[in-house]
């Protein structure tokens, strides 16, 4: 077997997203919610500059935490959904080692992010040239959300392997998105303190969201935060191996138990 | 070993937790042979065929596939070609793009796979309907469309599931003419699993029955028939003014069972033949009633043989025949 066989997975998987017609729906609703928040932070009046950048910041977060959520979504479906569709026996009857797939499935997937972030970037110009938040955003953005996207795509894709059935694999990764970011919510109090910091510095979401609100609000050189994205860093890296080098083997006609 | 053997199966045991579902699997295939896989439903055939295509790992016992051992999965698969039981398509893809991905995976280059595509669809009978997505092919192209991915990698065993359940019936004699074509000009072992007896008795040199994850009976289906299922009756349409002439003179005849008419068939009459339980005795009845009728000038429309059919052997030893 060629040792590019993933390339030949991942074109495919590329075609089947962005010419099928699923990428681009998901990337149209995805441009659609962006707009919304784009728009209410422009036609904002009277907003300083401070203001502004906060504006900037939290298109940012959307486009981030909606593009790794897309990545999931397609990642989460990579083989529960090729299970229940019938065609992954087909694929586990040739020769390409499962470790190939699982990688150009990954790529796939996490294409979905990198193209979100190309749709966020006008929004993200429109709303910080004033203020020059471009740049510091831009950087934050493809830094940051990269890391996230590669986790939750990950993730996702670890999960559609172990899983019994699609809605599962779909029902347990939103869930664990939701669990993550939901403490990007809380009001600043709760993340005061030695175990606040902690807290936020160890869940890969929140560090990722505060490194961001450092860099495009605050305006930290974004080489000054990096600690902040130990956890992010950590969770991709580990993820990945895991998603491209241990759970393969158990990728087969049934959920969760060894090919 | 053999060199025409092509599909080398010893005490194969596939158990999934406590349940059996495959037990002492041993057959061998040769270089274009049609076996024939029978059962009944949960008989163990699509269990076999995933353990035989490196899907799923043996429990217990070995397989080889053109001398390939199942220690060596990979090598395997590129040796198979399946046609799973109820496959999916990716409804988005054309069959050109299904098969030049396919193609794609079992090594092709990009020309490769094109020209391979191509040809594999023109033997199929897709040439023209190549470009059309998958999602708008009818069930019998998608069948083809299976046959034709199974052939990408010209594989030295072909495994066939069920290829012709839900087709009509000119569908069914398209897929099994493909099918029969294959093993003839490729020189290629067919494993055949189906449960229409007529396409085994059609098509395959060679029948193994499956019941309850064991087999029953393996051989041609001329063996098998004799083993199992010797003739209960012999069944005589003669000209209906002369049926009651015929009931006579084969009443006649010494060792032959009762001479019956037929409810509501004027022009039948049925001939015991219980007492003969082996086909070699059957036969010499059938011979002895045949010549009594043309002895007393009486012409013989047509005669059938209850009993004595691949359907009869296969009631007889799974346990459809205790339904």
């Amino acid at each position: 077997m060629r040792p590019g066989a993933w390339r030949t997975v991942a074109g495919q998987e590329l075609r089947d997203l962005w010419l099928g017609g699923r990428g681009l729906l998901l990337l149209l609703a995805f441009s659609v919610l962006v707009s919304v928040i784009t728009y209410l932070g422009a036609t904002s009046e009277g907003i300083n500059f401070l203001e502004k950048r906060e504006t900037v910041n939290l298109t940012l977060q959307v486009a981030v935490i909606f593009g790794a959520l897309l990545a999931l979504l397609v990642a989460a479906d990579a083989i529960s959904g090729e299970r229940e569709r019938g065609t992954l026996e087909s694929l586990l009857l040739t020769p390409v080692p499962r470790r190939h797939l699982a990688s150009g499935k990954l790529f796939a997937a996490l294409s979905l992010w990198f193209a979100a972030l190309i749709v966020a970037v006008p929004y993200i110009w429109f709303l910080g040239r004033d203020v020059g938040a471009v740049d510091d955003a831009l950087v934050a953005g493809l830094l940051v959300g990269t890391l996230v996207a590669i986790s939750l795509t990950a993730f996702g894709l670890i999960v559609s392997v172990l899983a019994s059935s699609n809605r599962v694999s779909l029902s347990v990764s939103l869930f664990v998105l939701l669990a993550l970011f939901a403490p990007t919510l809380l009001p600043g109090g709760a993340k005061q303190g030695w175990a606040g910091e902690l807290f936020q510095r160890v869940n890969p979401m929140t560090a990722a969201e505060h490194y961001m609100r450092n860099v495009v609000i605050r305006q930290f050189d974004w080489t000054k935060e990096l600690s902040w994205l130990v956890s992010p860093i950590v969770a991709s890296v580990v993820l990945a191996i895991v998603a491209i080098l241990v759970v393969p083997r158990f990728i087969s006609l049934r959920g969760g138990s060894p090919g | 070993m053999d060199r025409d053997v092509t599909l080398e199966v010893r005490g194969l045991k596939k158990a999934y937790g406590a349940v059996v579902a495959v037990e002492e699997l041993s057959f061998t295939a040769r270089a274009g042979e049609v076996v024939g896989l029978l059962g009944p439903n949960g008989a163990g055939k699509t269990t076999a065929i995933r353990v035989l295509t490196t899907i799923f790992a043996p429990t217990a016992g070995s397989f080889a596939v053109a001398g390939v051992p199942h220690t060596r999965p990979a090598e395997i698969r590129q040796r198979v070609g399946v046609l799973p039981e109820s496959a999916g398509y990716p409804e988005q893809q054309t069959g050109a793009e299904y098969l030049r991905y396919h193609a794609r995976l079992f090594g092709h280059s990009h020309a490769s796979a094109h020209s391979t595509a191509t040809a594999l669809l023109d033997q199929v009978g897709l040439a023209e309907r190549q470009g059309s997505r998958i999602g708008a092919y009818s069930r019998g192209m998608r069948q083809r469309l299976g046959i034709a991915r199974a052939l990408v990698n010209d594989p030295q065993v072909l495994f066939f599931d069920e290829p012709t359940l839900g087709l009509d019936p000119a569908g069914q004699r398209q897929v099994l003419r493909l099918v029969e074509g294959i093993a003839r000009e490729r020189g290629a072992t067919v494993v055949l699993s189906t449960h229409f007896l007529g396409e085994v008795e059609d098509a395959c040199a060679r029948v193994l029955i499956l019941n309850r994850g064991r087999v029953v009976a393996e051989g041609t289906v001329a063996e098998v028939t004799q083993r199992a299922a010797a003739p209960r009756r012999g069944r005589f349409r003669v000209p209906a003014e002369l049926r009651d002439r015929a009931l006579a003179t084969l009443a006649a005849v010494p060792g032959l069972g009762d001479a019956q008419p037929l409810d509501g068939r004027p022009d039948w009459v049925a001939v015991s033949l219980e007492d003969a339980r082996q086909i070699p005795a059957a036969q010499v009845k059938v011979s002895e009633a045949v010549r009594a009728l043309a002895d007393a000038d009486i012409p013989l429309l047509a005669f059938e043989l209850e009993g004595a059919r691949l359907s009869d052997a296969f009631l007889a030893m799974t346990d459809e025949g205790s339904v």
